[in-house]
């Protein structure tokens, strides 16, 4: 598409708000504005998303998927050569990722961008763990003199935590732990057998560590429009009883109601629009997908919540003559510190006994142990700094052992009929390092289809983390040695230069417009406000000012509910209009 | 799940707002799969008949349906059509083949037409090549129709949930059941 194909139509009517991005932190956005008062305007880049209507494969029988849910090899080749890296891309899933040739990036070194272009997001699609941040996060950096130091403490995000979690719905238990603060929990969902053993065998042989069922923001009790988890098992295809949280089930039926809300799907957000003369951003400027029309839409106040690298890709590309290296960027630290955590490391044993133990029903989590290094002096660990939890689960082997198995006939039928023996395995999520060299820019020589200039991104993991992944393999062997399991291994899917545990395959990017408390240091202030531009907020993971190991979707939440709290009531004073 | 139980099973669980999508999702996994009318893509189908001949005697019709009846041969086309790039789909071609003639050779009929005693026989001296193939290169043809069938078979509506226990929607997660209560195998 050229420039000059296209007329710039003027919208008179401004709003008071607008929101880019639907996807957890979008929704919680234009739920927490609307709520408010605020005429607000919800842009989204990918397609309209209906709850309960459009999960077209939800509850479908494995033989009713075309080739029982193998995707097209030829199509996925070609259309979505990144997306298919990660084990969610799958046929019944296909339809929520992004069509990687319409949407190019460039990696300097291995990066796997994993995104949804639909309304909701990757809320549609997130792993749904929940859990809060401590001071033990929020003092690292400072302490350790990583990065800069966090604006915020855990004391002022504590609040805010305990105000999503009873709307978002979390299931999960409360343990009194320092580093993994307790919230606002609907009954965890049950372990199974297995996984009870596990957990005292751990807490016999490790007292600093425990093993609990996964924090999650699935409903084990029914909240007002949501019926509690019927177990049916694959959550990515979509949930029409709204069991777990999701912009569709959750956030953007709160903003519909209030009255406030304009949604607009194919509208991809191009720049922020910034008024040198006022000294303020004046809204923004929009390319219908559908019609390659340019759009420009006014607001008193404009939050990004694109994700972590799309809101920085708009900033980037917002260039002016007071902000030439990107909108908001007079630190000069955009686009860089990007980060995301680190995994596929862990280990898997097979357990005997229990022979005469089942579970029953389609349980959409697992067991998670939280981070038990460097959280005082007796954890201290001399070969790295920060920590990781692990996630995994146990269950028994079932027919797919039958390929391993010599023999065909009724003999082999008739073995695969019965389950197999249990097998455990945890994989697990470290936290990543906050580095300047590890960035994003904007490469003016490749565009997308509608002319925006794609992201180069260069980033990879360091020596903190490789000594980290060592321990993640060893530790994690050691608790399954302990409980007494059998063919104990560790794995590290991480491969040097190659694919396998990537930079971005854990589809937690954070970073790259950093939160701070200097100005020349930082590019959001502890509001998640732009030092440089005040009506401006970015509330998504962009910000994030270290990692943690935690999965970080909670936190989003927290942080856009608290930054929404603080834009309108500057807006009452008077400091933002 | 019978239609009737699967029913019972929705009002059960949802407590009567169950939504139209998810009551004919949940049903449409107890209707039977429209018999015929599959036109092969990769295969011939003689060469399909010969992938039914060798899925059946690996997982044959025994108390329940086996892989002929599951149309396992029906997903081996798809497969080789959709999922398998072009080395191994021609390596499998070629894998059936190559059965024919060992079975020409041995017992002067194609495979199909050997007794199912001699097929056994020639199954069982693939699979011990297989077994000892050590060059890594390729999967044998032997694993390949293995894994085809039971991959097909068991993610059948016949495999899953006549010959192995599906749970569709359980409305519920017990961690520790003993297994007499299961009774088999989950799909």
């Amino acid at each position: 598409m050229t420039r000059k194909n296209v007329h710039i139509s003027q919208e008179t009517e401004g709003y008071d708000a607008i929101v880019v991005g639907s996807g957890i932190s979008g929704g919680w956005a234009a739920k927490e504005l609307t709520e408010k008062g605020l005429k607000t305007l919800l842009l989204e880049r990918g397609r309209p998303v209906e709850h309960s209507t459009d999960y077209i494969t939800e509850h479908k029988a494995p033989w009713e998927l075309n080739m029982r849910g193998r995707y097209n090899r030829a199509n996925a080749e070609a259309n979505y050569a990144v997306q298919k890296r990660t084990g969610q891309f799958r046929a019944e899933a296909e339809h929520w990722f992004i069509n990687d040739k319409e949407n190019p990036y460039i990696e300097d070194k291995p990066f796997t961008w994993i995104r949804g272009n639909h309304v909701g997001g990757r809320s549609l699609m997130w792993g749904r763990h929940c859990y809060r941040w401590s001071d033990i996060d929020f003092e690292a950096n400072l302490k350790d003199g990583n990065g800069v130091d966090w604006p915020i403490r855990y004391a002022d995000i504590a609040p805010w935590y305990d105000y999503v979690e009873k709307f978002a719905g979390i299931s999960g238990e409360k343990l009194g732990l320092p580093q993994l603060p307790d919230g606002q929990f609907q009954p965890g969902m049950p372990l199974n057998v297995v996984e009870k053993h596990l957990r005292e065998q751990i807490i016999k042989n490790f007292p600093e560590r425990i093993l609990t069922i996964g924090r999650v923001a699935i409903l084990t009790e029914a909240l007002p429009g949501r019926a509690a988890c019927h177990y049916c098992g694959p959550c990515i295809r979509g949930c029409s009883t709204g069991s777990y949280f999701s912009s569709q089930s959750s956030t953007l039926p709160a903003a519909v109601a209030t009255g406030n809300l304009t949604l607009r799907p194919y509208s991809i957000v191009q720049q922020v629009i910034y008024d040198e003369t006022r000294d303020k951003a004046t809204g923004v400027r929009i390319v219908d997908s559908e019609t390659n029309e340019v759009l420009e839409f006014k607001a008193k106040v404009v939050f990004l919540c694109a994700s972590a690298l799309g809101s920085t890709q708009i900033l980037l590309n917002s260039k002016s003559n007071r902000f030439a290296d990107g909108l908001a960027n007079s630190s000069g630290e955009l686009g860089h510190n990007l980060m995301d955590h680190h995994f596929k490391v862990g280990a898997n044993a097979m357990v005997d006994g229990f022979d005469d133990r089942y579970y029953y029903g389609n349980r959409p989590t697992g067991f998670y142990v939280p981070r038990f290094r460097n959280i005082n002096s007796e954890t201290r660990r001399q070969d790295y700094v920060r920590g990781y939890g692990y996630q995994g689960s146990a269950r028994r082997e079932n027919w797919g052992r039958g390929n391993d198995m010599r023999g065909f006939g009724a003999e082999l039928k008739q073995q695969l009929r019965e389950p197999g023996d249990w097998r455990i395995g945890m994989t697990a999520f470290g936290e990543c390092l906050p580095r300047h060299g590890n960035y994003v820019r904007l490469d003016d020589a490749v565009t997308d289809k509608w002319g925006m200039p794609a992201l180069r991104i260069n980033a990879a993991w360091g020596a903190n983390e490789f000594a980290m992944r060592r321990d993640m393999a060893q530790s994690a062997a050691e608790m399954l040695d302990a409980a007494g399991y059998r063919d104990v291994s560790t794995y590290d899917s991480y491969t040097e230069g190659g694919l396998g545990a990537e930079v971005g395959l854990g589809i937690h990017e954070m970073g790259t417009a950093r939160m701070g408390r200097d100005p020349k240091t930082s590019v959001l202030n502890e509001w998640n406000q732009a030092h440089d531009v005040p009506n401006l907020y970015v509330t998504d993971g962009a910000c994030m000012t270290s990692s943690g190991c935690q999965n970080p979707s909670i936190t989003y939440m927290a942080l856009t509910a608290r930054a929404v709290d603080h834009a309108v009531s500057e807006m009452k004073k008077g400091n933002i209009s | 799940m019978d239609r009737r139980e699967a029913l019972k099973r929705v009002g059960f669980l949802m407590g009567g707002t169950v939504s139209l999508s998810v009551a004919s999702g949940i049903l449409s996994g107890c209707q039977a799969p429209a018999a015929g009318g599959y036109t092969y893509q990769t295969l011939s189908a003689t060469q399909g008949e010969l992938v039914a001949t060798i899925s059946e005697l690996i997982i044959p019709e025994t108390d329940t349906p086996g892989a002929r009846a599951a149309r396992v041969h029906e997903f081996a086309d798809l497969m080789l059509t959709e999922w398998f790039d072009v080395a191994d789909r021609d390596h499998f071609l070629a894998g059936l083949g190559e059965i024919d003639s060992v079975a020409q050779s041995i017992n002067g009929a194609t495979f199909v037409d050997n007794t199912e005693e001699q097929q056994v026989a020639i199954l069982t001296e693939m699979e011990d090549a297989a077994l000892s193939d050590a060059s890594g290169d390729q999967t044998p043809f032997f694993s390949m129709i293995k894994q085809l069938t039971l991959l097909g078979y068991y993610t059948s509506e016949i495999g899953a949930s006549q010959e192995l226990k599906y749970v569709h929607t359980a409305g519920e997660y017990r961690g520790d059941v003993p297994y007499e209560e299961i009774g088999r195998a989950y799909s």
